[in-house]
């Protein structure tokens, strides 16, 4: 993509993010979309800094969604606490290891690259960088798509969890675990959301005219 | 509000906006501060629960497992096995297991560890729940003792743990028997504690059974309370018949122990740990209340087929000692005698006596006519007792304060009587003038014959015509009444016409049953 003409913002305008209506804002506070009353904003505000809280909040509680137990099978009396990483490998030594690799995808390795991507996006803006802003919004696309199936773990351990009450012969609990990777889940997403994808591209034609 | 960090368009000529800075962050920080809030809450909780690190030895792992077998304390978890390893001279396996925090202070040199697996012992089963759920380490907590962290495990659970009410004893025995751990011990057939070790002496000179007695029953072992080994079942053949002594079933099966306190000998409750003899049987047990014995010499003429050495000595009837040995002797005179130590209890009759009563009260007695005698206890297998009792009309007697026993004076048995009359009698008829009787026999008979003889020469002829005269008496009679005599052949005719009457007049009796109204009518 060669260098754009003219953006919105250069040309103090700014389109509705509820109807899309392109209005002209003459100043950065307090518009309203002539159409449909919503706030308008040129940029998401506060992005950076609403995406960095979450971002630190989503990796306090990715270390106890980890360490912690996510469930407990109690199944004739004997009670199993299982981790996210120890039920994969769990699955593993079972030879079940397609399984394994989906569950770990999903569990340990998009949360975690979620986190890492958000962080990688938000530096890189802090340092002005005009480095490759395609693949970064590709990137940054790819971590919002992504994002909610992670919930999958969460799905399965609230449905067993519901379904297994069989009493002494086997019943599940959900752990703290799975309190605080559902947390995790739920803040990364968040903090894609108020990510702006567009600050990217303001660095970038921040010098070219 | 502070600016978007985005470029702004250029001012033209226009006044400058008041861009209002704020210090204070946003409040969406509240949302990673309540994250790390929450996390180090969880992450402390963790860590404060966190209780201590144990290692215990076992001979072997069987059924733990790491990471997933659990130490339970009345079915409550207060541990987990954390890692399992070998010890370095491999001889045995050590678990590395993490207790709650509160169980910490439990964690003594006292405190003991096993493996709870099913397990059936003592006439018991148990453990049947870890078929299922798998093994788990069972822990008998105690709290008195040096904090410890390094435990022995023991092999087997053991019978009874230290917060079960109750008390131990020690029984010393020469034979450790059938005792094995969780051997069953019984009051009055009923089960009230188990055995909990057998073990050798340090001495080596016997058997310590520890055994332990659950409250509330514990309290009735006294100071004076017999044990004895109940195991399998006594069969005891003696004078008072066949006699089988059991417990129960199960102490046929597994051994047991029974204890019982005498009679009027309760005496004080008995310390924890305190030690008692191990009697063979109850018999045995009972026969050791009476610690103070008489032993006395008594000797028999007749026959002691039947006594043996534990056969009881009665008076009248009541039990007071047993023989202790039936010997045979030459006298000086060549003859022999049979003298039988008899063991007799006075404290059966009551009280303590000093030796000088005891043998004035014995002479008074004898003077009295106090014997002893032979009895047969049991028709049926022959069993002899030795029988004292006074007899009013014995021979003067006295005891020969002999050693090494005194002799007690002796009369024979009622049988024995019977005999001495039988031969009384024998000796009576052998006195009888036989001889005489038999000449006498003799002369009679001579004079039978003669008579004989005479009757023959006189008798017989005159016989002889008597019967010549009969027998034409009969010729005679016989013409009259023979078969054609004139009054045979009247008679005959006078029976045909009899039967013909007889004929007609049963045919006239049809006639009158069949028609009864001929009899007025006649005959149609």
């Amino acid at each position: 993509m060669s260098a754009a003409a003219a953006t919105a913002l250069s040309a103090s305008c700014a389109s509705c993010h509820a109807c899309g209506f392109l209005a002209r804002v003459p100043q950065s506070h307090g518009a309203r979309c002539p159409r449909c009353q919503e706030a308008l904003h040129a940029r998401k505000p506060k992005s950076l800094e609403r995406t960095w809280a979450l971002v630190i909040a989503a990796a306090i509680c990715y270390v106890p969604a980890n360490v912690f137990p996510v469930m407990t099978v109690t199944s004739l009396g004997k009670a199993q606490s299982d981790t996210i990483l120890s039920g994969v490998i769990y699955l593993l030594h079972h030879g079940m290891w397609p399984l394994a690799l989906v569950v770990f995808i999903a569990s340990v390795f998009v949360p975690l690259m979620k986190l890492v991507i958000l962080v990688f996006l938000m530096v890189s803006l802090h340092r002005r960088s005009r480095w490759r802003p395609l693949e970064r919004t590709r990137l940054y696309r790819i971590t919002e798509a992504i994002g909610r199936w992670s919930m999958v773990d969460i799905y399965v351990v609230t449905i067993l969890v519901a379904l297994v009450k069989l009493g002494n012969l086997a019943t599940i609990e959900a752990r703290p675990g799975a309190v605080f990777f559902g947390a995790v889940v739920v803040l990364t997403m968040v903090a894609a959301e108020s990510f702006d994808p567009r600050l990217i591209w303001d660095r970038c034609e921040a010098r070219t005219p | 509000m502070s600016e978007q960090e985005t470029e702004r368009p250029a001012p033209r000529g226009v006044a400058e906006a008041v861009i209002e800075t704020r210090t204070w962050p946003s409040l969406i920080w509240l949302i990673p501060v309540v994250a790390a809030l929450l996390g180090a809450f969880v992450a402390w909780r963790a860590i404060s629960e966190r209780g201590p690190a144990i290692t215990i030895h076992f001979a072997t792992a069987e059924g733990l497992e790491a990471g997933k077998t659990k130490i339970r304390y009345k079915d409550v978890e207060v541990g987990l096995v954390e890692e399992i390893e070998l010890a370095r001279d491999l001889s045995g396996v050590a678990v590395h297991a993490r207790m709650v925090r509160e169980f910490e202070p439990h964690l003594t040199d006292q405190t003991r560890f096993w493996v709870v697996t099913a397990r059936v012992a003592g006439g018991q089963v148990s453990g049947l729940g870890t078929l299922f759920s798998g093994a788990f380490i069972g822990v008998d907590p105690v709290s008195e003792g040096k904090a410890s962290r390094e435990f022995r495990g023991l092999d087997e659970a053991p019978i009874v743990t230290t917060d079960e009410p109750g008390r131990h004893f020690v029984l010393r025995s020469y034979t450790a028997g059938a005792f094995a751990m969780g051997t069953p011990v019984y009051y009055r057939k009923i089960r009230v504690g188990e055995v909990m070790s057998s073990e050798l002496d340090p001495s080596g000179e016997f058997v310590a059974v520890g055994i332990f007695v659950h409250a509330p029953h514990d309290a009735r072992v006294r100071t004076e309370t017999r044990f004895w080994n109940a195991s399998g079942f006594d069969i005891a053949m003696t004078a008072e018949g066949v006699s089988v002594d059991t417990e129960s079933v199960a102490s046929i099966l597994i051994g047991g122990i029974a204890f019982d306190t005498p009679f009027g000998a309760a005496g004080e409750a008995a310390a924890d740990e305190a030690v008692f003899p191990l009697y063979e049987s109850r018999e045995a047990s009972e026969r050791r209340v009476y610690t103070q014995k008489a032993t006395w010499l008594l000797h028999f003429d007749q026959s002691v087929r039947g006594l043996v050495p534990g056969s009881p000595v009665e008076f009248r009837g009541i039990r007071i000692g047993q023989v202790r040995d039936v010997r045979l002797e030459r006298d000086a005179g060549g003859r022999f005698r049979i003298p039988v130590i008899v063991e007799v209890e006075p404290e059966r009759f009551g009280g303590a006596f000093t030796e000088g009563e005891r043998r004035a009260g014995m002479e008074r007695q004898v003077e009295q006519g106090l014997r002893a005698q032979l009895k047969r206890g049991n028709l049926l297998t022959g069993q002899l007792v030795v029988a004292l009792d006074m007899h009013k009309n014995a021979p003067p007697a006295q005891i020969v304060w002999s050693e090494p026993y005194p002799e007690m004076p002796t009369i024979p048995t009622p049988l024995e009587e019977m005999t001495a009359d039988l031969a009384a009698i024998v000796q009576k008829i052998d006195r009888m003038p036989l001889d005489e009787i038999g000449a006498d026999l003799r002369d009679s008979m001579a004079a039978m014959s003669e008579l004989t003889r005479q009757i023959n020469q006189d008798v017989v002829p005159r016989l002889n015509d008597a019967l010549v005269s009969a027998d034409r008496t009969l010729a005679s009679t016989n013409a009259l009444v023979g078969a054609d005599s004139p009054v045979n052949q009247e008679l005959r005719r006078a029976l045909v016409e009899l039967t013909e009457t007889a004929r007609a007049l049963g045919l006239a009796a049809d006639q009158f049953e069949e028609e009864p109204e001929s009899l007025i009518w006649g005959r149609k």
